[in-house]
C-alpha cells in the first residue's frame, strides 16, 4: 500500500514536470488553449502570462511534491491541481471537443475527448490517493535525498523543455 | 525510514523513466519524413564558416572566393544514387562559379576512393565532424547546401535525383532579398521559407 502511494506521489510529481517544462518550452501554443477557456478581449496581452503563471506553478509543484514528500499540505495543493485539470477536461470536451489541450506542449496532440476526461479522473484519483496512507514523518528525507530529488527535477524539466521546444519546430511531426 | 527510501526510489525510477519516454518520443518525432524536411538551413541565414584540409592537404574555406560554393553532405554511400552523381558532374561542368565540395562527417577513406570511382576524383573531398553537419542541421545524406560567397545559404536540401541538384542550383542564382528583417516579419516566428525542392 505504502509503495503504491508514494508511486502515486511520486508519478504526479514527475507528470507535473514534464507537462511544466514542456508548456514552457511552447507558452504562445498553451496561452492560446488559456484563451479558450478565458475568452475575454481585455485580457489578451495577459494570456502569455497566465500561459506562464500556470507553467511554473506546474514547474514548482512538482519540484515541491519531488523534493519535500513528508510536507502534507503540498499533496493538498495538487489534488486540487488534479481536480482542476479534470474539470479542465470536462469543460474542454463539452465546449472545444477535438481542438488540441496542449497539456504537455509540444511532446502531445491530445485533444480534449473522452479519453481526455479519463485521464484527468485518473490523475485526480492519484492526488487523491497520494493524500492518504503515508504520515508525512514516514517520509521525511535527509539534505542529500533532497539535493538528490531536486537534481532528479531538474533533469525531467530540462529535458522536457528541450524536447518538447525541439518538436515545436516541426508541427506536423509531433508525436500523439 | 523505509517509506522514505521506497519514495526515493520510485522517485528516480519514474524520473529515469520519464526522460527514457521523452527521449522515445522525440526520437521517433525526428526521425519522421516532415522533421528531415526542416533539415539543412534556411535560405538566407548564415552558413557555418570554416577552413578545412581536402584530401590532398590544400586548405579549403567556406564561404568560397568563388560566387557559389555547394557542400555535398555525403559519404561512400553516393555510388547509391547515380542520378546525383549525374547532376554533380553536370554541374560541375557547367559552371567555373561554382566550387563543390564533398563534407564527409568524419574520417572516410572508402569515400575518397568510391568518389574516384563515381568520376567524381576532382572533386576536393573534406573530412569534417558530426559536430560540423549538426552546425549545418544535416543528419540524413546525401544533402547539399548552395552557400554564396556572403556565406549566405541559398539553397538547401536533401537530394536523390539530378534534377533535384539543377533546380536548386536555379534557385541559388535568385539573389536574395535585400531586406531579410521584412522577409522575417512575412514568416511567423521568424522563419524563412525553405529553399527545399
Amino acid at each position: 500500500m505504502d509503495v503504491l502511494v508514494l508511486g502515486a506521489k511520486a508519478a504526479l510529481a514527475v507528470m507535473l514536470l514534464v507537462a511544466g517544462g514542456a508548456k514552457l518550452a511552447d507558452l504562445t501554443g498553451f496561452a492560446a488553449v488559456v484563451r479558450l477557456f478565458i475568452p475575454l478581449r481585455g485580457l489578451a496581452p495577459a494570456y502569455k502570462y497566465l500561459a506562464t503563471t500556470v507553467a511554473v506553478a506546474e514547474v514548482i509543484l512538482g519540484s515541491a511534491s519531488l523534493s519535500f514528500p513528508a510536507v502534507e499540505w503540498i499533496n493538498l495543493v495538487v489534488l486540487a491541481a488534479g481536480c482542476a485539470f479534470a474539470a479542465v477536461s470536462v469543460v474542454g470536451f463539452a465546449r472545444h471537443r477535438g481542438k488540441s489541450c496542449r497539456c504537455f506542449g509540444a511532446l502531445s496532440r491530445r485533444t480534449f475527448d473522452v479519453p481526455g476526461i479519463l485521464r484527468g479522473a485518473l490523475i485526480a484519483a492519484f492526488a487523491a490517493v497520494a493524500t492518504v496512507g503515508v504520515s508525512g514523518p514516514a517520509v521525511r528525507l535527509g539534505v542529500p535525498a533532497q539535493i538528490l530529488l531536486l537534481a532528479a527535477a531538474v533533469l525531467v524539466l530540462a529535458v522536457s523543455f528541450t524536447a518538447a521546444k525541439a518538436l515545436a519546430a516541426v508541427p506536423q511531426a509531433r508525436s500523439r | 525510514m523505509i517509506s522514505a527510501v521506497a519514495f526515493i526510489a520510485v522517485a528516480i525510477v519514474l524520473c529515469a523513466a520519464a526522460v527514457m519516454a521523452i527521449f522515445g518520443i522525440t526520437n521517433v518525432a525526428m526521425s519522421g519524413p516532415k522533421a528531415i524536411e526542416n533539415d539543412g538551413l534556411h535560405r538566407g541565414l548564415a552558413a557555418p564558416a570554416w577552413s578545412l584540409p581536402d584530401s590532398s592537404g590544400r586548405i579549403l574555406v567556406s564561404p568560397s572566393t568563388k560566387p557559389f560554393q555547394l557542400m555535398v553532405f555525403t559519404d561512400h554511400s553516393l555510388k547509391s544514387f547515380p542520378s546525383v552523381v549525374d547532376g554533380l558532374k553536370i554541374l560541375a561542368g557547367q559552371t567555373a562559379d561554382l566550387e563543390i565540395i564533398v563534407l564527409l562527417a568524419q574520417d572516410n577513406a572508402a569515400a575518397v576512393g568510391v568518389l574516384r570511382l563515381l568520376g567524381l576524383g576532382d572533386l576536393p573531398v573534406v573530412t569534417g565532424t558530426p559536430a560540423l553537419y549538426g552546425r549545418y542541421n544535416v543528419r540524413v545524406t546525401p544533402f547539399v547546401i548552395f552557400v554564396d560567397s556572403a556565406g549566405r545559404v541559398r539553397a538547401s536540401s536533401l537530394v536523390n535525383h539530378e534534377w533535384q541538384i539543377m533546380k536548386l542550383w536555379r534557385l541559388a542564382n535568385i539573389p536574395l532579398s535585400p531586406d531579410p528583417v521584412s522577409r522575417a516579419r512575412r514568416f511567423p516566428g521568424g522563419r524563412q521559407p525553405a529553399g527545399v525542392v
